[in-house]
């Protein structure tokens, strides 16, 4: 799967905005936008906002997670916990990037922000790696994945499956007899 | 996205040989040491070092993997392979005490590959050998992944050299899941660029020839 695939999938989250422009309700396949009046809040799926915000009709107001003091207790929590903390919310990385991309004039100290997510990830990605290791080197047949957000298990998905691969064909190797009359098709 | 114009077959791991895969191509003409359990009449001239008529029963010779498992054959004793250096006892228990510290490269850059190939002539010492290529994955495993995950933008030459094939295989894919998450987040993902096949085709002259 490719970033890019997972950033689309990010794009179907909600996020509140308040336009400038007014407009009945809209009726779309996937559910329906309520009236938009200029001033109001209303909640539209994140694609949405985006292309609104490009064409200046509206204003994003930043998700409740997306504060400085918020993020930086579980920044905290994140490194103190062996196992993996709730997420702030299952996309927290993309809607970062496009939030803080597109919308950073709407969105308080963004840098910090940025700074902030960049730094939750790294302790994620580092926690990932470890309990790949462990979960190499002792040969352990499954493994639990609480709270993983699809972008951290996507950067490491084809390693961790090749490898996982090579270890049990050299496992199977210990067994001889059971290995003949495999067939590879194509 | 980065395509390629055909799909590689990648190497078969373990002891079966995926017969379409480059890399188990060259594996195959690795050379073992063998000793000929019978005569081989009349093939005497691809002996350059007697000039006997036939190979004698006895001789020992250097084969490549491919014609050493296709003589084999535990009934009719036709050849008995022993195995290569780095696979015996000595060499062992340098893997078994630490992994990380071997050149896999200079050892063979197909150490695990023919090792398991190895299994198929049936010596006693298998199951150690077998073992032994486990445990040296498994110990060497933790530094390829840093290293492939951790080197982003940078001349990986002196990471790879000391692996073996196999490890390089999963370095790339490592690295490819690295660029991949790097270049999305710096922005690149969403830029539009001329795909390698086309400029391989060179189907750009005209944009060349314009100043």
């Amino acid at each position: 799967m490719d970033p890019s695939e997972v950033e689309f999938l990010a794009e179907k989250e909600t996020v509140k905005i308040i336009p400038n422009f007014s407009l009945d309700k809209i009726y779309l396949i996937g559910g329906d936008l309520g009236p938009f009046n200029p001033g109001l809040p209303v909640d539209v799926p994140v694609w949405l906002a985006l292309n609104l915000k490009q064409r200046q009709k509206c204003r994003i107001v930043p998700p409740e997670w997306m504060d400085v003091e918020k993020l930086e207790e579980m920044r905290e929590l994140e490194r103190k916990e062996d196992m993996f903390t709730p997420v702030p919310s299952p996309y927290y990385m993309e809607l970062t990037k496009l939030l803080l991309n597109h919308a950073s004039d709407n969105i308080p100290k963004a840098d910090d922000i940025r700074t902030l997510v960049k730094d939750i990830w790294d302790t994620r990605i580092a926690k990932l790696r470890l309990s790949a290791d462990s979960f190499i080197s002792q040969q352990e047949a499954h493994a639990k994945l609480d709270n993983l957000t699809l972008m951290e298990i996507n950067t490491i998905r084809s390693f961790l499956l090749d490898s996982l691969n090579c270890m049990y064909k050299l496992r199977s190797n210990l067994q001889p007899g059971s290995s003949k009359g495999q067939a590879m098709d194509y | 996205m980065d395509t390629q114009s055909y799909f590689p077959v990648q190497a078969g791991v373990g002891m079966e040989e995926n017969f379409l895969s480059l890399d188990d191509i060259l594996l195959s003409h690795e050379r073992l040491p063998v000793r000929t359990e019978c005569t081989f009449p009349r093939l005497g001239y691809l002996e350059k070092s007697s000039d006997a008529h036939d190979i004698a029963e006895g001789s020992k010779m250097e084969l490549p993997l491919w014609l050493s498992k296709g003589l084999y054959e535990r009934k009719r004793r036709v050849l008995s392979v022993e195995l290569p250096k780095v696979y015996r006892e000595g060499w062992r228990t340098v893997f078994n005490a630490d992994p990380n510290v071997v050149d896999l490269h200079k050892m063979g850059p197909y150490y695990y590959s023919l090792g398991s190939q190895m299994l198929h002539f049936d010596s006693p010492e298998n199951p150690d050998i077998a073992g032994t290529l486990l445990q040296t994955f498994i110990g060497r495993f933790r530094r390829t992944m840093d290293s492939s995950q951790n080197a982003y933008n940078e001349d990986t030459s002196a990471l790879v050299e000391r692996l073996d094939s196999l490890e390089k295989g999963l370095f790339r894919s490592g690295q490819s899941g690295l660029n991949g998450f790097q270049s999305w987040e710096k922005g690149q993902a969403t830029q539009i660029t001329a795909s390698s096949l086309v400029l391989n085709y060179r189907k750009r002259k005209i944009n060349d020839l314009q100043p």
